[in-house]
């Protein structure tokens, strides 16, 4: 069934320096990722792990001091890493491919009516009269769930919660009908209750209007809320993709083991959590082996000499560590993590900690 | 070869503590402010230009023991006017006085006395304005001070105070500083009100700190950099108020040389003569210039961001 | 009740916090036993903060008061008084980043409270000292003379614990002390809290937003929605027997590591609206022994309904 998919973005072989002061910073070494049509694919890191700067080259957004090195972005027979001027840009940026970001004020004008926002994005892409924009604002701001959109269209964005905000600038990104919805940690800032409607609004409008979405978050619990594929990144890499079940249910990285099992959700009271000790690589020196091998109480010495390739676990599920090449010792994941769906069914069924009615 | 190759595959030893270790070199505020000053060839260059205009402007003097009363040569029509020029560098004056010597004579005194101000002015004004941002009730008559004594005329306190006590540099430096501390305090009193209540202060607040210590160890290190800025600001400043005064007629006197002084003195000359005017002015601006750019460069140094 | 025989560290006793006509707190009303976590989870806003602050010294109350000890520590008191919370109350923040002195090392950040109290014999001894809590949290002694931004954020956390530490406070407020972290080194400072609570028999009252890291550290849990406080109860009783709908909602939006599981979870979204609307003043009601929850009369029927029919579930 995925080879039939239709892939709609190729990003490869990616590597993004950036220059500070003197020195240059590799935030993205040599990534790829295909996104399929209508799917809904989680990358999720640490920060500074490059999960923000890899998909910004996909808008052409990288910070001034940050440089596309290598690689290519291909989009509807363009490659996207040659585009240099805004006006290269126009028709797809905020059209074709819309990004929420963490923050909703970065993408509001906090002196401009919320409505006049989303009419002016509307009148653009869309080429309609003032009043059939407006009528359709309210439309969209309905569907985001605003109540009584009609009359909360002429206020200002400070007059709006959080929540609220969000649900505007998903307004706002949805108007020009994008292919691609790029989600920066939407709902990193909000309340836990609030993030929990901004993940199912997000999920039913890709439902309803079928654009495919790139979901950055540092929380694995919402990777496997939202995801149908998931890519982990770690030191300016993606080291092991797969399907949400297969990252799950069949990790194969440390660091994938090591993230999961760190969940407080699996901690038994009285019992030490499982933790990962240090800190994520500096991007400043050259890293050499694997990057997570200073970290990873399971490292092999070749780690600490030699990349690791990408090892084919299925057609769908790959991970980048030297445990899977035939020569290594035989590992099992750890203890915590075994079993996850039956840990965390019982949790949520009757009786359980997270059970609700 | 494949037996190294499978000895690869071996586990690595793990050292949990190995990871707490900060491999980068140890960091030192004030090594790295200077680190980071001397980086710049630009600035290093106006700084030795500095530093030895200074040290000239200070020495300079001592041997050439000018001062504008004392005329030997105002008889000699001959020593009178000279252009610049093998001998007389800066050429002489309607009194035949070397320019050289006059301007230098001038530049020691500007000098001293912008620096002597700008001390006071700094001493007495950082701990109050430190004070004054920390306690909201000092605040509230601090303002009303603040409002009274910062719309004093500069002028017309320059001339009161000139009258009563007399041309002279014990006057000059008074009205220098008499009302400029405020202007310290209220500047110092304003940063310290935004780092004031920032997480790390409630922190010192909850480990018992007092207010002295907290001034000393959490808020006057922050504000470094920004009092260099200052600094750099006032100095040059105070010279031009010197310069001002004096050729106001309000400063140092006819008796002792200043920068003010001088320019005030050959500015009737300026016509026939305009080496003898634009001489001292130069000197002025490369001596508030380079000051200038000194402090900045050294305000930038202080500020921990340039640190990378 | 067992509740009843342990010893009050700390009361909050009906307390009111305002800030310019807000009242960022309502009524709240609780007792921390010795020894124990206790959570006070809640959203951004909900005031949970303002009351750790409140124990702090740092917000006054606008009524009601705070007892240490059986002693008043809210509103005016001695110096003395004031020193001997400093002495026995400490912080935890939120931000490792903002709460450390940037300016001054290690080995001072560390040592300020030492100072503060000269809570040491000579210069040897407080090295001594500075050592011990360094290692006591997992640092190394050789980070003394190092600056803050030297290290990572969950470093700074455990030097933010280790000034508190060496205070020997008997009461700490951590203010949502791994919401900064990464969530790779969020479970060795929870660890790290755990291991200390037990070392020093401290009590913990642990401010948080999150249920999930609460069920993992807390012992009793209040939870606070706009101000007031819905719902008290020990850790495992609130996870089982939730009745207040806002208490409910909390839970059912901790996303599951499961996708599975997920694909069948729904958030419940709290509506105000379905309480009483009839103007009835709610208060603090114990509704199973040690179980508090805020209601009027005719939602206490409700909830006494709500808990027969999970209880009969259970069994």
């Amino acid at each position: 069934m995925e080879e039939t998919r239709q892939v709609i973005l190729s990003a490869k072989d990616i590597e993004v320096k950036f220059r500070v002061r003197d020195n240059y910073l590799t935030a993205i070494r040599n990534v790829s990722l295909d996104l399929y049509q209508g799917e809904t694919f989680a990358i999720v890191g640490e920060s500074g792990s490059g999960k923000s700067v890899f998909t910004k080259t996909f808008t052409g957004m990288l910070e001034s001091n940050g440089s596309i090195t290598n690689g290519s972005v291909m989009f509807e027979g363009k490659d996207l890493t040659k585009l240099k001027t805004d006006k290269d840009w126009e028709g797809i940026r905020g059209a074709k491919i819309s990004t929420i970001f963490q923050d909703p004020m970065t993408s509001l004008n906090p002196i401009r009516t919320i409505g006049s926002q989303i009419t002016e994005v509307i009148e653009k892409h869309q080429g309609v009269s003032r009043a059939e924009a407006k009528k359709q604002a309210i439309q969209i701001m309905e569907r985001v769930g605003i109540v009584d959109a009609a009359n909360r269209f002429d206020e200002y964005p400070f007059q709006y919660s959080g929540g609220m905000r969000q649900r505007i600038v998903i307004a706002i990104a949805l108007s020009c009908h994008p292919e691609i919805l790029i989600c920066d940690e939407p709902t990193t800032a909000l309340d836990v209750t609030i993030q929990a409607q901004i993940i199912s609004l997000i999920r039913d409008l890709q439902k309803e209007l079928g654009f495919t979405t790139l979901y950055i978050t540092h929380d694995l619990g919402v990777v496997a809320n939202v995801a149908d594929r998931v890519g982990v990144m770690y030191g300016g890499q993606i080291i092991e993709y797969g399907t949400v079940e297969e990252v799950f249910f069949d990790p194969r990285h440390p660091y994938t083991w090591a993230l999961l099992s760190s969940l407080p959700q699996l901690g038994v009271k009285g019992e030490d959590l499982f933790y990962i000790t240090g800190t994520p690589p500096s991007l400043y020196n050259e890293i050499k082996g694997d990057a997570f091998a200073p970290r990873n109480e399971h490292a092999l010495k070749i780690d600490f000499e030699q990349e690791p390739p990408f090892f084919k676990v299925s057609d769908t599920h790959y991970a980048k560590t030297w445990l899977l090449d035939p020569r290594a010792p035989k590992l099992e994941k750890p203890e915590v993590i075994r079993d996850l769906h039956e840990k965390i069914k019982k949790m949520t069924d009757k009786g359980g900690a997270f059970h609700v009615e | 070869m494949d037996t190294e190759n499978t000895n690869l595959f071996e586990f690595a030893a793990f050292d949990e503590l190995e990871s707490e270790h900060i491999a980068a070199p140890r960091y030192s505020y004030w090594k790295s402010v200077w680190r980071t000053f001397f980086k710049n060839k630009f600035t290093v260059a106006v700084a030795i230009l500095l530093i030895f205009i200074v040290a000239f402007a200070l020495i300079q003097p001592m041997k050439s023991g000018y001062s504008p009363t004392v005329t030997p040569n105002i008889n000699n029509a001959d020593m009178k006017f000279l252009k610049p020029g093998p001998g007389h560098i800066f050429g002489t004056d309607h009194v035949g006085n070397e320019v050289f010597d006059a301007v230098w004579a001038g530049a020691r005194n500007s000098i001293i006395i912008s620096f002597i101000c700008t001390a006071i002015n700094m001493l007495v004004g950082i701990p109050i304005g430190a004070l004054w941002g920390f306690s909201k009730k000092m605040d509230k008559w601090m303002i009303e001070v603040y409002n009274i004594i910062s719309n004093i005329p500069f002028l017309l306190l320059a001339m009161i105070l000139s009258y009563v006590l007399g041309a002279g540099m014990r006057s000059l430096i008074i009205t220098m500083t008499c009302t400029e501390w405020i202007f310290v305090a209220y500047f110092i009193r304003t940063q310290v009100m935004i780092i004031r209540d920032r997480e790390y202060n409630l922190a010192s607040k909850c480990l018992g700190t007092r207010t002295g210590t907290m001034i000393v160890k959490n808020i006057l290190p922050y504000l470094i950099s920004v009092i260099m800025t200052y600094i750099s600001r006032q100095i040059p400043n105070l010279i031009s108020y010197e310069v001002f005064l004096s050729y106001m007629g309000l400063g140092l006197g006819t008796t002792n040389a200043s920068l003010g002084q001088t320019i005030s003195m050959y500015t009737s000359y300026m016509k026939g003569y305009p080496h003898l005017f634009w001489i001292p002015v130069s000197v002025l601006a490369i001596i508030s210039i380079s000051l200038y750019i000194v402090g900045q460069k050294l305000a930038d140094a202080a500020d921990p961001r340039t640190h990378m | 009740m067992s509740n009843e025989q342990r010893e009050v560290i700390l009361s909050v006793k009906h307390v009111d916090i305002t800030f310019d006509k807000f009242k960022a707190v309502k009524d709240a009303n609780f007792d921390i036993y010795k020894g124990e976590t206790f959570a006070l989870v809640g959203e951004s806003g909900s005031g949970k903060t303002t009351i750790g602050r409140a124990i702090m010294r740092i917000n006054p109350c606008s009524a009601g008061e705070i007892l240490f000890e059986g002693k008043r520590i809210s509103g005016k008191i001695s110096k003395e008084e004031d020193r001997n919370v400093v002495r026995n109350i400490q912080m935890i923040f939120q931000d490792p980043a903002a709460s450390l002195n940037e300016r001054a090392t290690i080995e001072y950040c560390v040592s300020e409270g030492l100072y503060n109290f000269h809570l040491y014999k000579d210069e040897e001894d407080r090295i001594a000292k500075v050592d011990h809590a360094l290692e006591s949290v997992g640092l190394l002694p050789e980070h003394k003379s190092r600056y803050p931004h030297e290290f990572s954020g969950g470093q700074r956390q455990r030097v933010g614990i280790a000034r508190a530490m060496i205070m020997d406070p008997k009461f700490i407020v951590a203010d949502e002390p791994i919401s900064a972290l990464d969530v790779s080194i969020r479970a060795q400072v929870l660890n790290l809290m755990n291991k200390l609570k037990a070392e020093k028999n401290l009590t913990y009252l642990f401010i948080a937003h999150d249920l999930s890291v609460v069920r993992f550290i807390a012992d009793r849990i209040a939870v606070i929605h706009h101000g007031e406080i819905v719902e008290i109860a020990d850790s495992e009783t609130l996870f089982k027997f939730p009745v207040h709908p806002y208490t409910i909602s909390l839970l059912s939006a901790v996303p599951m590591p499961d996708p599975v599981v997920e694909r069948t979870r729904r958030a419940i979204v709290y509506d105000p609206s379905v309480l009483d609307q009839s103007g009835e003043k709610r208060e603090m009601r114990e509704i199973r022994p040690g179980h508090f929850v805020y209601c009027t009369n005719r939602e206490y029927g409700d909830y006494e309904d709500k808990m027969l029919q999970m209880e009969r579930e259970m069994a």
